[in-house]
């Protein structure tokens, strides 16, 4: 691996990791600002102008959260890591450094956008023509650079992480291409744009994001642990149910809407077989992690990952159960369904994200992450944090979901009965962003080498390379 | 497995999704056309006003559907009807006609389906959407001044001036985006019959 010399990407990556972090910081900042006003309402007399108001605040913050922290963030270190994995260093750095500014122009025209103006009402949509059409410009120059002789060296190592990265740099670019072609030029009637919306809502979740956290976890955790992946059929086959049915589950929201019922049953079905799929995968990383609980706790990037894994169990497990028709019943309409976004995004691509900087940051910027204390608030901070909210959504929204279904109880008392959960979910966001505040002094602190020591976390040593041991230990 | 045979299952998994979904629910509820109702020969759903489609814009800029849904439930397995939400629950033909089609995933605030047959005066949500409080004192919605301009009152205030007590010679006026978001919240009924979902 030494003759590869991934410094032309190396630009892109860290331009798409940095704003990641920062995207990070804003977009949860701003998730605070919208829930105080939920908890306290007259807060919202005191405002001026819409920009800060509670109906642009919510887009703005999963717009920056999902399209900025994670987006950004997976793309970032996918950059880093396919140059290694396919053996070909990427060509034309200034292209890719401008592929990656411009996908920042797009998050940050993005957020003006709704904050200015307003949302467009659309769901995982917020955004105008406008901005689809700088993020496919930029994705076309990042994705084709992380894809660039993807097939040539297809067998030169492990297959699934491979696949998950071809679904996943598919998806984003058709999924999003077709729901504006339909949405915005194509005009479609009425119904037919909900059930478009909540297509293109699974797309983005299952069908890009999920891929791309499992393109990391398949590459990383066999080379954290050095051990391989045991069953190739079983990963073979979860891949597959992934991508058949990943962009299905999103009907389930819509419980007993205006969509076609059979599209209600096969969101069930579809969340029903994504949590199954999950635990296939988990068959798969549970072998890796056993026993390792000392090197979990030791190395920061591995005990990410290791999160990650399980919060990936728990969040399609999460969205299972909500999907079952008893409880979807009951819950739909209801914050029980922010619990699931707080157990996807936070935890799952979150904590995968945070493991994949750690472990691979090191190895464009030849040190290693210090021996901080900030490495333990970043995840405490995080993980309490992660669990608080989580707690916090999804009894408030099991008790607003049955307050809401018994038509005795006044609408207008709901509100006050959500407000203890609020509390919860406000220290819990609050954590979540401290942790993330200690994260980023530490990323920015070793991006610009500023600590003198470093500590024995890297795991790729940039005089070597694992990545032929891994492919060896693949099936 | 070889790359082009994992492009192509990748390529067949997405257009599966597309077409199973879009495709064939376009089949199903795309081609719904408005029923003329046989008394007054009028289509049902009724066509919204000019204004009426600004207002959707504004609806949606505002965020309103972050805390109200668009879609009523029932009979069974909800309370949305006790409520009085609606007469009826939603079906796929009353989005016919609203652009953008929205049904919302929050009810932070009650449902607005039906809010049009609810709330009959134009100043009710206009009072609504200055000072939420003032209507409701328990209500949580936020107010939404920014619609609204403070214009010198002159000899005689305007006819849509709210009746709001200001410094002298001041009135505060709807501006057109209010105006048109009110005519929006008008437009929002589901008083009328479909053959899917008679109003009993």
């Amino acid at each position: 691996m030494n003759h590869i010399h991934p410094s032309k990407s190396a630009v892109a990556s860290q331009i798409l990791i940095a704003g990641s972090v920062i995207w990070s910081l804003l977009g949860g900042g701003l998730q605070i600002l919208a829930n105080l006003q939920l908890l306290i309402p007259l807060l919202s007399y005191f405002q001026p102008a819409p920009v800060l108001g509670f109906g642009r605040l919510v887009p703005a913050s999963t717009f920056l959260l999902t399209y900025g922290w994670i987006g950004s963030g997976l793309l970032g270190v996918l950059m880093i890591l396919v140059p290694r994995f396919s053996g070909i260093p990427f060509r034309h750095g200034r292209l890719l450094a401008s592929g990656a500014i411009a996908w920042h122009l797009a998050v940050l025209t993005g957020l003006t956008q709704i904050l200015m103006s307003g949302s467009s009402g659309l769901l995982s949509l917020p955004f105008s023509r406008s901005v689809t059409l700088i993020f496919f410009a930029s994705f076309l120059v990042l994705g084709t650079g992380i894809t660039r002789g993807l097939g040539g060296t297809w067998k030169s190592g492990p297959l699934l992480p491979r696949l998950y990265l071809l679904g996943g740099i598919l998806a984003f670019p058709l999924g999003l291409g077709t729901a504006e072609l339909l949405l915005r030029c194509g005009n479609a009637p009425g119904a037919v744009q909900i059930i478009t919306q909540l297509v293109w809502h699974s797309f983005l979740h299952h069908l890009w994001l999920t891929p791309l956290a499992l393109v990391l976890v398949f590459q990383l955790l066999p080379t954290l642990t050095g051990r391989a992946v045991t069953s190739l059929s079983l990963g073979v086959l979860a891949w597959g149910i992934l991508l058949t049915l990943g962009g299905w589950t999103a009907n389930s929201l819509a419980s007993q809407g205006p969509i076609p019922s059979w599209l209600q049953s096969a969101g069930v079905i579809a969340s029903v077989l994504l949590f199954v799929t999950a635990l296939g995968n988990t068959v798969l990383f549970q072998p890796l992690l056993e026993g390792r609980m000392d090197e979990i706790r030791r190395n920061v990037a591995l005990r990410f990952l290791a999160f990650g894994t399980w919060s990936y169990v728990a969040a399609y497990g999460w969205m299972m159960f909500l999907s079952i028709p008893g409880v979807r019943q009951n819950t739909a309409f209801t914050v029980a369904w922010n619990a699931s976004q707080s157990l996807f995004l936070f935890s799952f691509l979150g904590s995968v994200l945070a493991g994949s900087i750690y472990a691979l940051l090191p190895v464009i910027k030849n040190v290693g992450w210090p021996s901080h204390s900030s490495l333990l608030w970043h995840f405490w901070c995080n993980a309490l944090g992660v669990a608080l909210t989580f707690i916090g959504y999804a009894l408030a929204g099991v008790l607003q979901g049955l307050a809401l279904n018994d038509a005795g109880v006044p609408f207008s008392t709901l509100a006050s009965y959500l407000r203890p959960f609020l509390v919860v979910i406000l220290v819990g966001q609050a954590l979540w962003l401290l942790g993330q505040l200690a994260f980023s002094s530490l990323f920015f602190a070793t991006l610009l080498k500023l600590f003198p020591f470093t500590a024995p976390m890297a795991v790729f040593p940039s005089t070597r390379t694992q990545n032929s041991d891994v492919a060896h230990a693949h099936p | 497995m070889k790359p082009t045979r994992a492009l192509a299952l990748v390529l067949l998994a997405l257009l599966f999704t597309w077409v199973g979904q879009v495709a064939l629910g376009y089949f199903q509820v795309g081609k719904l056309e408005p029923v003329i109702n046989e008394e007054t020969n009028l289509p049902n759903p009724p066509t919204p006003s000019g204004l009426a489609q600004t207002g959707a814009r504004v609806f949606a800029s505002e965020g309103c559907i972050e805390c109200h849904s668009l879609a009523v439930r029932g009979p069974v397995g909800s309370s949305d009807l006790t409520r009085g939400w609606g007469p009826r629950r939603s079906v796929p033909r009353d989005y016919l006609l609203r652009e953008p089609a929205m049904i919302g995933f929050s009810r932070i605030g009650p449902d607005l389906s039906d809010v049009g047959e609810r709330i009959k005066e134009p100043s009710d949500f206009f009072m609504h959407l200055l000072n939420p409080r003032k209507l409701k004192a328990s209500s949580t919605c936020p107010p939404h001044p920014w619609l609204f301009d403070i214009k010198l009152a002159g000899p005689k205030p305007e006819n849509d001036s709210m009746p709001l007590t200001t410094d002298d010679w001041k009135q505060v006026v709807p501006s057109y985006q209010a105006k048109s978001l009110v005519a929006y919240l008008q437009s929002l009924n589901l008083n009328y019959s479909l053959p899917e979902a008679p109003i009993k």
